[in-house]
């Protein structure tokens, strides 16, 4: 992961996802109202989860933690900042889920789930001002489709890496060797 | 000095027939150690095609409980390729023409093996 770089994975990333600073600064103004009401999406994203089966093998035994990551995160979406350092935390989040099996679509449905599910606290964080409610539902796309992007990163390098092992060890080959077939194809 | 000692030995094995045109000698990592080659060919690749072959034979040879490997044989169209483990270390890598008759080469390929791996 050290070979990642973060501040053009950010820049990529937010142009991919259009989260300006305006819209930076109006999810930080959010916060405060929006804040109170996240652990009701964290307890109701976690209550759909457990409801599909193929999701619900991931989350037994371990919901409360679980619970507890994801508030913390979901609040950090009307705190800040959204820079490099934020972008490397999501991109620590997909490879856990890489080590856990997790299956790709997991985290684009999940992310779904929990935009579906902000849309009533942004509702009532904008005082029924549709202007400034559809204000903070761009800004709230743009935030979790930057997570998901960065996420999806990490979890398609955390893949590539994953099969790449499996080559090696079902091949034989080294992978000083497999370097330097790679870069005998490279030139 | 050791570079020389290992062209002199394809060398050699290029000139016991003609059916031969081009030699290798290549580490087990794919990094080519003394070649005789055409010209065009690039090096590179053959050492790491090489090497990748003979780890992939390596495998499948015991997978398939053909015991350790001897050699590769791959034949073409336009020719054979035939690659032999050198020691643990090294692999020759021998280019034959379509027509080449195998089972002298076989021979002058392991006597070069021979002579490689007391070299590398």
């Amino acid at each position: 992961m050290s070979n990642i770089d973060f501040v053009e994975l950010t820049r990529y990333a937010k142009s991919f996802t259009g989260l300006t600073p305006d819209k930076e600064a109006l999810l930080q103004q959010l916060g405060p109202a929006v804040v109170p009401g996240l652990s009701e999406v964290t307890d109701k994203f976690y209550a759909t989860l457990q409801q599909i089966p193929k999701a619900a093998v991931f989350l037994e035994g371990r919901v409360e933690h679980l619970k507890r990551t994801h508030a913390k995160w979901l609040e950090s979406l009307f705190t800040g900042p959204y820079d490099d350092q934020y972008a490397q935390k999501m991109y620590e989040v997909g490879n856990v889920h890489v080590k856990v099996n997790l299956p790709v679509e997991f985290m684009s449905g999940g992310m779904t789930l929990i935009q579906s599910e902000l849309l009533p606290v942004l509702a009532g964080a904008c005082d029924n001002d549709a202007g400034r409610l559809a204000a903070a539902a761009s800004a709230v796309t743009s935030i979790v489709g930057f997570s998901l992007l960065v996420m999806q990163e990490s979890y398609q390098t955390g893949k590539l890496a994953e099969e790449l092992e499996k080559f090696l060890a079902i091949s034989g080959m080294s992978r000083t060797l497999f370097n330097n077939l790679a870069a005998a194809y490279g030139k | 000095m050791r570079a020389d000692m290992l062209t002199s030995i394809l060398s050699e094995l290029n000139g016991t027939s003609a059916d031969i045109e081009a030699s290798a000698i290549i580490s087990t990592d794919g990094l080519m150690m003394a070649a005789l080659l055409p010209a065009g060919m690039d090096e590179d690749r053959v050492g790491a095609m090489s090497a990748a072959m003979l780890s992939l034979g390596d495998r499948t040879s015991n997978e398939l409980a053909r015991g350790s490997l001897e050699q590769v044989l791959i034949k073409g169209d336009k020719g054979y390729v035939l690659m032999t483990g050198a020691g643990g270390d090294a692999v020759l890598t021998v280019l034959a023409k379509p027509n080449a008759k195998l089972g002298l080469i076989f021979l002058d390929v392991k006597r070069a093996a021979e002579a490689v791996t007391k070299l590398v």
